[in-house]
């Protein structure tokens, strides 16, 4: 299922799409659109829709989860990626760096 | 199965499953449609093991009154992407209440071997009672149903499980198999033996590529039946794939959810060995008995590290876009792809090396193969030398066995050769009871004896409440490292609303690397199968087959002083790891008392099995 509130005719308008993990605690809402000009911007947009994200995206102190992994438009950001700018358009996903089997 | 298309999630009991039943004392063979009672038999897997096994009084898991029921879930040998998984059930050797009575329980494998019991028309077999002689089973698709006979299976016994499986593909080359290896065979003295699931890869190339039903000794519990193997012979059988299928499968593939576990060219990050370095971070990756230090070994078996020494390949079972498998090859002068050595997860390569005190992957890989040809499951087996050697350092006057310490690769292999061929019993029972008997039980890395997997219990409270091992049925094994909550609340939480949830696929019949969210695994019901089952519905029907299991425990003997962390945890937290050690007593006490709050009052609601014949 993906959410929309951000309208479609506004520039950089990026969809993020999530993993189980997240999705199952926001009612199986597996994509989101934002509205951003950064990764950090389009991550925080996220948490301050979804709250119950918060701590899986973000440390006590602000910064970036540093288990989780940001994926743009299927390229792996480095670490310094959360500042990164971006366009319309763009397809963000955030993952967890750990996970068993 | 027989499914009324659109079928509604409301009406179980007009959805029929195949049922083979086998007395394998008498040679008995009795194949029928079983109606649903709820929700949990029509999704298969343990959700219907487990009601059968709660019919049964169990106090030996050896003994012929303990079934073994081999079934698959409802999207398996469907076009559902890794809808590929059969799983074992039975009451296990290795999972124990202090009562000693054997508790019950699940475990999961891939391969294509589940799809082909189901393509030639069985959901599930049970297997009662011990052949006095040893058998292979022999199921075949006919035009009247399954055909399934007895055959002798002598000429099998003393070869690794992949040795096993080729020799019956050379007799059934349109068949998938399941095979015990010398473990099983020897299974009073190795209560962690496993099953192998043929894959594609494993019949092309002759290299030992199974899968594993590895958790909780079902290889142990099938050997005491003298079933050798079980073949599952059948065309292929798939519908032609929806569009709506195809769209998830796409999602499955390049998804979020599977991207922690497909190849790195392929946008992923490399499969589960790619936890060793988030997990370094701090100094979670267990290290001598999941004892981390700090000193950087862990590094030793990144990766990265190891990609100039071995070619790493990513592989599949069948038709699986994720190709999850990592396996590692030589790397010859050229550069080129040699000899196939092992295939290298996080929980074996940890277990057998870093948490060993082996940091030489030359050393490592041949520790892998051999616990794979020998038929055990890597976890138990793993841990339960881990423990040893921690003894032997502890013990430098007055070691155990071999002399094994941390690092001693040489004595390492040793023990896997001797325990998996039946020659050290004392260690094939598992790391509880060993502890016990050496009494020095604090640092066996066990839960109602089932041994750990690689994440260390200090920073994981909800260890305990896992019903089917540490990892495949409690999913709270990440979480100090992911979110570093350490709350009360979050962990109660954490252990009754979601962790529990894990289970899910494990009824399903798809993998967990799929990584399906509910809301897409209850769509795929409908678009593949025509169940309309909804999000809540089947929520709802997972969590009463958690539950469940709980009441199972209770039933063989565990109480409260059941559910506990190795002490150690308590008594001696590790300065190394980079989180607030908060698993104290007392911290455990309350937690227990809350989880208990929640889970007591389900297990007292949980609705009756109606029906109290064993079917």
């Amino acid at each position: 299922m993906s959410e929309s509130s951000a309208p479609q005719h506004l520039s950089n308008a990026v969809r993020i799409r999530l993993p189980a993990l997240f999705a199952d605690r926001i009612d199986g809402v597996s994509a989101v659109e934002v509205t951003a000009t950064t990764v950090a911007g389009a991550l925080r947009a996220l948490t301050d829709r979804h709250v119950a994200l918060t701590t899986l995206v973000w440390t006590g102190g602000g910064a970036l989860n540093p288990v989780m992994v940001l994926f743009l438009n299927d390229r792996q950001l480095s670490g310094t990626g959360i500042t990164h700018t971006l366009h319309s358009g763009d397809r963000l996903e955030i993952i967890p760096a750990i996970e068993g089997g | 199965m027989r499914i009324v298309p659109n079928n509604s999630a409301g009406s179980p009991q007009t959805v029929f499953y195949h049922r083979c039943t086998i007395d394998l004392a008498r040679g008995a063979i009795d194949i029928g449609d079983v109606p649903c009672r709820n929700l949990e038999e029509v999704l298969g897997g343990f959700g219907r093991s487990f009601q059968y096994l709660a019919t049964r009084d169990v106090s030996d898991a050896f003994a012929s009154e303990n079934p073994m029921v081999v079934n698959t879930g409802l999207l398996t040998g469907s076009n559902v992407m890794t809808g590929l998984r059969t799983y074992f059930s039975a009451y296990s050797p290795l999972k124990v209440s202090n009562t000693g009575l054997p508790a019950a329980m699940w475990s999961a494998g891939s391969g294509k071997f589940g799809s082909k019991l189901k393509w030639a028309g069985l959901d599930e077999l049970i297997l009662e009672n011990r052949s006095d002689r040893p058998v292979v089973i022999v199921i075949r698709e006919s035009d009247s149903g399954p055909q399934v006979e007895l055959r002798p299976a002598d000429h099998l016994l003393g070869q690794y499980c992949h040795e096993k499986i080729l020799t019956l593909y050379a007799e059934f080359p349109n068949a998938h198999f399941a095979a015990i290896g010398p473990a099983g065979e020897h299974y009073t003295a190795c209560y962690y033996a496993a099953i192998a699931l043929s894959t594609e890869n494993l019949l092309k190339t002759g290299d030992d590529k199974c899968r594993w039903a590895g958790r909780g000794g079902m290889g142990a519990v099938l050997g005491s039946k003298n079933v050798i193997g079980i073949v599952a012979e059948a065309t292929d059988r798939l519908a032609k794939l929806s569009p709506e299928t195809r769209a998830l499968n796409k999602e499955i593939a390049t998804g979020p959810g599977s991207r922690k576990f497909r190849e790195k060219n392929r946008g992923g990050l490399g499969g589960t060995w790619a936890n060793y370095e988030p997990l370094e971070q701090f100094h979670m990756v267990p290290q001598n008995n999941f004892s981390p230090t700090g000193d950087g070994k862990p590094e030793l078996m990144f990766r990265d590290a190891l990609e100039d020494r071995f070619v790493i390949k990513a592989e599949s079972c069948y038709r699986c876009g994720i190709n999850c498998h990592k396996n590692i090859y030589e790397r010859a002068a050229d550069g080129s792809k040699g000899a196939f050595r092992a295939k290298f997860d996080y929980e074996p390569l940890n277990l057998l090396s870093t948490n060993a005190g082996v940091h030489d992957p030359d050393d490592v890989w041949p520790l892998v193969a051999l616990i794979d040809h020998l038929g055990m499951d890597s976890i138990s087996c793993g841990t339960t030398i881990n423990y040893v050697l921690d003894y032997n350092a502890r013990h430098p006057d007055s070691p155990v066995f071999n002399g094994a310490t941390f690092g001693d690769a040489d004595k390492i292999r040793e023990l896997i050769e001797q325990v998996g061929t039946g020659q050290l019993p004392e260690l094939g029972q598992g790391s509880k009871r060993l502890s016990e008997q050496l009494g020095e039980p604090d640092y066996a890395m066990q839960c109602k004896g089932l041994e750990l997997p690689a994440y260390v219990p200090d920073t994981n409270p909800g260890y305990p409440w896992a019903i089917a091992g540490g990892h495949m049925s409690m999913a709270t094994y990440m979480l100090v490292a992911m979110e570093g909550d350490t709350s009360l609340d979050y962990w109660v939480s954490a252990i009754t609303e979601r962790g529990l949830l894990m289970v899910r696929d494990d009824l399903l019949g798809i993998c967990k690397f799929a990584g399906l969210n509910t809301k897409m695994a209850a769509q795929s019901l409908g678009d593949e199968i025509g169940l309309v089952v909804s999000p809540d519905e089947l929520v709802t029907a997972v969590r009463r087959a958690f539950i469940r299991g709980l009441w199972l425990e209770r039933k063989q003997g565990y109480t409260r002083d059941d559910y506990t962390m190795p002490a150690q945890v308590f008594d001696r937290p590790n300065p190394a790891i980079k989180a607030e050690p908060f698993v104290t007593r007392e911290f455990f006490a309350a937690l227990s008392d809350r989880v208990w709050a929640v889970f007591d009052q389900e297990i007292a609601n949980l609705p009756p099995i109606t029906d109290e014949t064993p079917r």
